[in-house]
């Protein structure tokens, strides 16, 4: 047990040289006997996969496809549910709603995330402090952060914010009120959130800059922004690569911010594709309608994912 | 790590043990009858002094859930085809679980003691087809709570009309009641203008009433779509003015707060039109004496306000029928529901439907005859059909307008109209 461990973690390529062949077969042949061993350590996470993940996603697209009534038979409905979500326009309006949102969040938070990096990069205990009071958004749960937001947002004009704005000579804003701010209200809340998250991923990258570069460029003469633009961020590409493709699958989903802070409205000026399939399944029971919108967000996520995939694979390979 | 296959068989065994104390404990749960209501902590308190006495009575024990996530977590038991064995629950939802099958039919004249509940009670039960479907439990109409305190400083008397209403809300609004010295921080009324669950659509019935229009008229499962007739526009434009005239007769945030207890319970704002729920909490803040309930003040339609109801339906899963009538008959005897007022915690029989008991003696206070009294004016919203999708619609085209100030009502309504009636057609419930 001990000897595999030890070989495990040896490169591949010394063991091939070192060993005479006769013991690596013997070896090869010992861990396939007991092929099983693995598929038992497995097990557990598979049946949990199974039973809660690949089972209701089935289930999921049964139901798209039905009338759901649990107690009178399901009904068999065909195309017709992905037919009524498509045609709603209500759901137009949300699929806009969550592509601005998503869009925002995701630019807003890796811009964000990538100045409190370059801001609190460095070993100092006071960094250490700070950044840990910048990360405490992204461990907080959603709700409390909506509660806090909404007394932030107070539409009065003594309201926390729009007093802060009152001194500069603003007008207060119904900041969650108003079907014309509302959307960029939540925004501003979902950046808040994800920032922090993306300065950790982007703190590791910086970590691993060459600092003799920086020399060199400074002996060249670059300036901040040309050491930013031809240093800092192509050593951050594979770091931005994981912050895009982790905001292009989290950016659909977006559920719980809308829902504790308008809950979808005023005038369903925040309702997104989630908060939809929600007040459609739970709220109005129709199942049904509600899993083939379910459906299409998966088609649309993969879909997503895959092409966040391939532009920054292609960009690697340049 | 499975060197020693005993550790491995230890393993297998330990989930086969898992297996059978889950399926053993749900075996256990078998024994009682399961009961759930939507109730927060408060009321779940008195809830339980109610089946712990119903259990000492008859030897059934009852295992309770109160859950605010009603809907949805009755959405899973549903999908599992095992729903509790009886549900407490508001009359708004019966005709959408009868519909859905979720609930069995009552034979009223089965029930012992289904001769105290008046004829009033039992209608309200009765869906469309003529079967019942629920028996009631509670009644109540929504009230208007007043804060005394700041109505008094400044010199107003209880308002009777709805320019008294009005007046008042100004006054609050812009005078500093409470006296801190800070203007600006202390709002007409408090409304809850959250779709969530339609729930804008109950407090906005009451006005549209008393205003002289209504959403839909009719009964006996045959509806006429009324939302958008000339006095419900008229209704309609009033009740805009209150969220958008200046100054703003409600609280900032009406329209997504989840809640406006809250503006009422900190002294924010002092005219809260709600169910008498609500006493228990307000009695604790503001403050008893500082606050007082009258009936709605008149609008040119009259002071007409909603009623609301909870009702017991049995469970369709349930395989202990004699168990869920024994409940039902206790519930609606004199001393559950007497119980159910006056037990620690929050009164879940608001007013009795048992007509045998008179809930202002029982309470021993007399605030519960004003709405005893406002129960004699009110009315319910239509519970023989499935009007979920409606009042859901009529929430969201509401908090629309308003959020909106929007100048075309008519218009807007006229599309609501169009919706409400697609929906009444489709369950054969438009006249």
């Amino acid at each position: 047990m001990t000897d595999q461990a030890g070989e495990a973690m040896t490169p591949l390529v010394k063991n091939a040289a070192s060993r005479p062949p006769a013991a690596s077969l013997r070896r090869r042949v010992r861990p396939q006997s007991r092929w099983w061993t693995v598929w038992l350590f497995l097990l557990p996470a598979l049946l949990l996969f199974l039973y809660f993940k690949f089972i209701p996603m089935f289930a999921g697209i049964q139901m798209s496809f039905q009338k759901v009534r649990p107690f009178l038979g399901n009904e068999w409905v065909g195309w017709s549910n992905y037919a009524a979500v498509l045609n709603d326009s209500r759901f137009h309006d949300a699929i806009v709603h969550t592509l601005i949102l998503g869009f925002g969040q995701s630019i807003g938070a890796v811009i964000g995330g990538l100045v409190l990096a370059l801001l609190l990069e460095g070993a100092s205990k006071t960094l250490w402090f700070v950044r840990t009071a910048a990360f405490l958004p992204v461990v907080t749960a959603t709700a409390v952060i909506g509660e806090v937001w909404r007394i932030i947002y107070f539409p009065a004009p003594n309201g926390f914010l729009n007093s802060a704005i009152g001194s500069l000579g603003l007008d207060p804003v119904r900041w969650l009120e108003d079907p014309a701010v509302a959307l960029y209200s939540v925004m501003a809340v979902g950046i808040w959130q994800g920032a922090p998250y993306n300065m950790v991923i982007f703190l590791a990258g910086l970590a691993g800059v060459d600092r003799s570069l920086y020399e060199a460029s400074a002996i060249d003469g670059a300036k901040l922004r040309h050491r930013l633009w031809y240093v800092t961020l192509p050593a951050l590409r594979p770091a931005m690569t994981i912050v895009l493709v982790l905001a292009a699958v989290r950016s659909l989903r977006v559920f719980t911010d809308v829902w504790v802070l308008t809950g979808g409205g005023p005038a369903g000026a925040t309702d997104v594709w989630m908060t939809r399939i929600y007040s459609l399944g739970f709220e109005r029971n129709q199942m049904g309608i509600a899993s083939a919108a379910s459906i299409l967000l998966l088609i649309a996520s993969i879909a997503l994912t895959a092409l966040a995939l391939l532009i920054t694979r292609k960009r690697a390979e340049k | 790590m499975f060197e020693n296959p005993n550790k491995a068989g230890n393993a297998i065994r330990g989930l086969a043990f898992l297996a059978a104390a889950l399926c053993s404990s749900t075996a256990m749960a078998q024994d009682a009858l399961e009961v759930w209501s939507r109730s927060g902590p408060q009321a779940a308190e008195t809830y339980k002094a109610v089946f712990a006495a119903f259990t000492e009575k008859t030897g059934i024990p009852v295992e309770y859930l109160a859950t605010v996530e009603f809907e949805t977590q009755l959405q899973a038991r549903a999908a599992a085809r095992d729903l509790p064995d009886v549900l407490i629950y508001d009359q708004a939802s019966m005709a959408s679980y009868a519909n859905a099958g979720m609930i069995l039919p009552v034979v009223p004249e089965d029930l012992a003691g289904h001769d105290q509940l008046s004829e009033a009670s039992w209608d309200s039960v009765r869906m469309a087809d003529g079967g019942y479907y629920g028996v009631p439990f509670s009644q109540h109409a929504q009230v208007t709570f007043i804060r005394s305190d700041w109505r008094e400083k400044l010199g107003f008397d209880v308002p009777q009309t709805h320019d008294d209403l009005s007046a008042l809300a100004t006054a609050f609004a812009t005078q500093d009641p409470d006296g801190n010295g800070v203007d600006g921080d202390t709002y007409g009324m408090a409304v809850p203008g959250t779709t969530d669950r339609g729930f804008f659509t109950w407090w906005l019935s009451s006005y549209m009433m008393q205003r002289g229009g209504s959403f839909v008229t009719g009964g006996e499962g045959k509806y006429t779509v009324t939302v958008n007739t000339p006095d419900s526009v008229a209704a309609v434009e009033w009740i805009q003015n209150l969220f958008c005239g200046t100054p703003s007769l409600v609280q900032p945030g009406a329209l997504t707060n989840a809640s406006a207890t809250p503006f009422f319970a900190e002294n924010h704002a002092g005219i809260y039109q709600t169910g008498p729920y609500a006493i228990a909490n307000f009695d604790k803040a503001p403050g008893k004496d500082k606050y007082e309930i009258i009936i709605a003040p008149a609008g040119p339609g009259g002071k007409t306000t909603l009623t609301e109801r909870t009702s017991i339906y049995f469970g369709a899963t349930s395989s202990k029928p004699d168990q869920q009538k024994a409940l039902a008959e206790f519930l609606i005897s004199p001393e559950a529901q007497s119980l159910g007022m006056t037990a620690p915690g929050q009164p879940v029989v608001r007013l009795p439907v048992n007509t045998t008991l008179n809930a202002a003696e029982i309470y021993g206070d007399d605030r519960w005859a004003v709405v005893a009294d406002q129960l004699t004016d009110s009315q319910l919203m239509p519970s023989d059909v499935d009007f979920t999708t409606a009042r859901l619609d009529i929430a969201e085209t509401f908090q629309s307008m308003f959020s909106q100030c929007t100048s075309d009502i008519q218009g807007q309504l006229d599309g609501l109209a169009g919706r409400i009636s697609d929906e009444l057609s489709q369950q054969n419930a438009l006249q």
